[in-house]
């Protein structure tokens, strides 16, 4: 399959095409579309393109060629919620949080292209899905079609559509031909940093990449398409703040001071609406690790949660909403596209690579220092304080990326991520069981019988992630052994320590 | 796969236009389906555009599978390819004593180049001898346009005794009324008698004279394709599903 300018269709009517003659045929038929993909696009990065028309979803793919599908809703939405169809099926690989959103409009028509000898018999045939926008720019897609025994000819057309402009469609995009002007969405922005360049320049550059992260999230939001741009709007605001709290001294205090309570600000009112998010989305996992005699209380808590979250969202979303919040946004982009007017600290000016080296190797010290510690009879807080640090060492090096050799970095990333899922799953058994204590906590007086319901499913589930808990404890010293091998030992030393150590 | 071939003992019955029909039916229908021309008086391939190969003239031809596959042409229509043969008689023999004898390897070598047919139709030469005792015996079923005439009665009974005295077995034979014409009441008489005389053999369907088949050769292409709504087309369609029926009844 190909991508071929719509412009060039009209050239080939009544063309000479070697010895055979090219014949268009255009189809009356005209109908709108909406060109759907995930808010990341996640379908343009694997070579496929999605459409709806009406009801009708027609899919491209690179190895299963053209996919229709009938009788789907608008909007689409998730794919899980489609019916079951082929299209459906090849949309497997998308995200079960992500929803489909239309990601532009146009109209869809259709023509033929056929190479016909002089008795007019078709040796070759192109099929063309015609995209065209309301800003006139025009594309279509042409699935090649060869005749048995007119190799040639079938040759000759794909030449002559390579002269008009087709490349194929593992290599060209709709959504790029037909919106020359879309902004594609990028969760983690490239930095784009000179190799000399300094701490300061290096967070004014982090930080003045992620603030439009979290803007182009807020209308998801406000709209709750998906639970995924709140995630997103938060994890882009959280690595701000974590710029603000590792890079030390590169602003100067009271800048610093300044700047983290004002993004604090910003994700406050983000978090309960997040928790909530949390819950339902672990509402298939609850259920799983509970008898069925005790589901009623679960059904029962997460009615309690779905109305919350209702709330919440309304909430949110009326705060994105307002003006003092657009005010406050707008004023900090403004501040990190001029970072004139931020206050260096005594670290700005050192090279970044420097830097960055000395906060790593620091925070790497520290972690072994943590996990020196540990054995089975510790207790948990000094498991979470690795797990914290972890983190910090995993958002250093993410930032400072750019800064050092590729392949040592990733060498380092990859057992460093084993070990944070560890402890992720370590610490989120724990916050689940804390949060389920509130939420028994917080229950009212009044339904006495409702209340038992839910005490009794609510306590036999803290008790089971208790004991997942202590599974995933048992593996910590394990895991920590297994990232900090002699050669991650050594790599550390010679990417951030000269060597020594 | 099945095999089909179209065959009349009798010139101008109509038997080229009900290959040529029959073959955009079966494809229209979802077979895949190979239409062979192998009459060189009839003009399958004509009505598809399609020219005659030169190499299909060679006498080893058929023995070579992979060249015999090379010929093959796609049609305009999905599903449909044809072999356009303008070959000797004895290239005809050899070809067919293939679908006899190895109808596997056939098969086989059909498959090798992704083209293994669901049916494959024979449009055959007009004449009775000892070698067309071949395509009766491979075929899964063979389709006789007869015009009710009383010419015509006497050359299907040759054709039924030809089968009886071969030890060939007549319910293969699928006889329906070509060219019939409502006003010529010799036509409904000849029609009934032979039906009586025939049980079993003819096809309920009948196709009447159409001018819209006579100006195939100006379309050059299938009437059920370019006049689907005409009688003639609704009436091909018609003997398609029967002569399926039939076959896989068999």
């Amino acid at each position: 399959m190909y991508l071929v300018p719509a412009s060039a269709l009209d050239a080939f009517s009544g063309a000479p095409s070697g010895k055979l003659t090219a014949l268009l045929t255009r189809s009356e038929d005209d109908s709108a579309f909406d060109l759907l993909d995930t808010f990341d696009e996640d379908l343009r990065q694997r070579g496929m393109c999605l459409l709806q028309v009406g009801a009708d979803l027609n899919l491209w793919t690179s190895d299963r060629g053209m996919l229709e599908q009938s009788g789907v809703g608008a909007p689409a939405g998730f794919v899980a919620d489609l019916p079951s169809g082929p299209v459906k099926d090849a949309l497997g690989c998308v995200p079960a949080l992500r929803s489909l959103v239309p990601l532009g409009q146009g109209h869809l028509s259709s023509a033929q292209l056929a190479l016909v000898d002089e008795e007019e018999k078709t040796q070759a045939r192109a099929k063309f899905h015609v995209l065209t926008t309301e800003a006139g720019q025009g594309v279509a897609i042409a699935r090649l079609q060869s005749l048995r025994g007119y190799d040639k000819a079938f040759g000759q057309l794909q030449n002559d559509l390579a002269l008009a402009g087709a490349v194929p469609l593992t290599d060209a995009h709709p959504l790029k031909a037909l919106f020359p002007d879309h902004q594609s969405y990028v969760a983690k922005p490239k930095l784009d940093l000179a190799k000399d360049a300094t701490a300061f320049e290096t967070a004014n550059a982090i930080i003045g990449a992620y603030l439009p992260v979290a803007r182009r999230n807020e209308q998801g939001v406000i709209d709750d398409v998906d639970v995924e741009y709140l995630h997103d709007y938060r994890i882009a605001l959280r690595k701000i703040r974590s710029v603000l709290s590792l890079f030390k001294s590169v602003y100067s205090e009271k800048q610093t001071e300044k700047l983290k309570q004002r993004f604090s600000d910003l994700m406050a009112p983000t978090g309960r609406l997040r928790d909530l998010d949390v819950y339902l989305l672990e509402r298939e996992f609850f259920f799983d690790l509970l008898p069925e005699s005790l589901h009623g209380g679960l059904e029962r808590m997460f009615e309690m949660f779905a109305a919350e979250r209702g709330q919440a969202q309304q909430t949110l979303s009326k705060h994105l909403k307002s003006k003092g919040y657009e005010a406050e946004i707008t004023k900090l982009i403004h501040l990190f596209d001029t970072p004139k007017k931020l206050h260096a600290g005594p670290a700005a000016d050192a090279p970044a690579h420097d830097f960055a080296s000395a906060l790593i190797w620091k925070r790497y010290r520290k972690i072994c220092k943590i996990a020196a510690g540990i054995d089975d009879q510790t207790e948990d807080e000094e498991v979470h304080e690795l797990r914290i640090q972890c983190k910090k060492l995993r958002y250093l090096m993410e930032f400072f990326k750019p800064a050092f050799p590729k392949d040592e970095f990733k060498s380092l990333i990859k057992p460093l991520k084993k070990l944070q899922d560890n402890l992720g799953l370590f610490n989120d058994y724990s916050v689940q069981q804390e949060s389920l204590k509130d939420f028994l906590e917080g229950l009212g007086a009044g339904d006495h019988a409702g209340n038992m319901q839910l005490a009794q499913s609510v306590g036999a589930l803290i008790a089971v992630l208790h004991q997942r808990q202590l599974a995933e404890r048992q593996k910590v010293v394990e895991s920590f052994a297994a990232f900090n091998s002699p050669e991650t030992q050594a790599t550390f030393r010679d990417l951030f320590h000269g060597g020594e150590g | 796969m099945k095999i089909i071939a179209c065959y009349s003992n009798k010139g101008g019955v109509g038997k080229t236009a009900t290959a040529v029909n029959l073959s955009y039916a079966l494809a229209d229908a979802g077979y895949r389906t190979l239409l062979c021309d192998l009459d060189p008086q009839g003009a399958s391939s004509f009505y598809f555009r399609v020219k005659p190969s030169k190499k299909l003239t060679e006498t080893k031809f058929f023995d070579d599978v992979e060249r015999f596959t090379k010929s093959i042409r796609g049609s305009d229509y999905d599903n449909l390819d044809i072999l356009p043969a303008n070959m000797t008689f004895r290239d005809f023999d050899v070809f067919l004593s293939r679908m006899k004898n190895s109808r596997s390897r056939l098969k086989k070598a059909l498959k090798s180049v992704k083209s293994d047919y669901d049916v494959i139709l024979l449009d055959c030469p007009p004449n009775i001898s000892t070698l067309s005792e071949n395509v009766f015996s491979a075929a899964d079923g063979i389709v006789v346009p007869v015009i009710p005439t009383t010419l015509s009665q006497r050359t299907f009974q040759q054709l039924e005794e030809f089968f009886r005295e071969n030890g060939l077995p007549p319910k293969k034979l699928h006889a329906f009324f070509s060219m019939t014409q409502g006003v010529k009441s010799l036509h409904g008489q000849t029609m009934d008698e032979m039906r009586k005389e025939h049980k079993k053999r003819f096809l309920e369907t009948q196709i009447a004279f159409a001018s819209d088949v006579e100006r195939m050769g100006v379309h050059r292409a299938p009437v059920v394709a370019t006049a689907p709504r005409s009688a003639v087309a609704v009436a091909y369609r018609q003997l398609h599903n029967e002569v399926m029926e039939r076959l896989n009844k068999a």
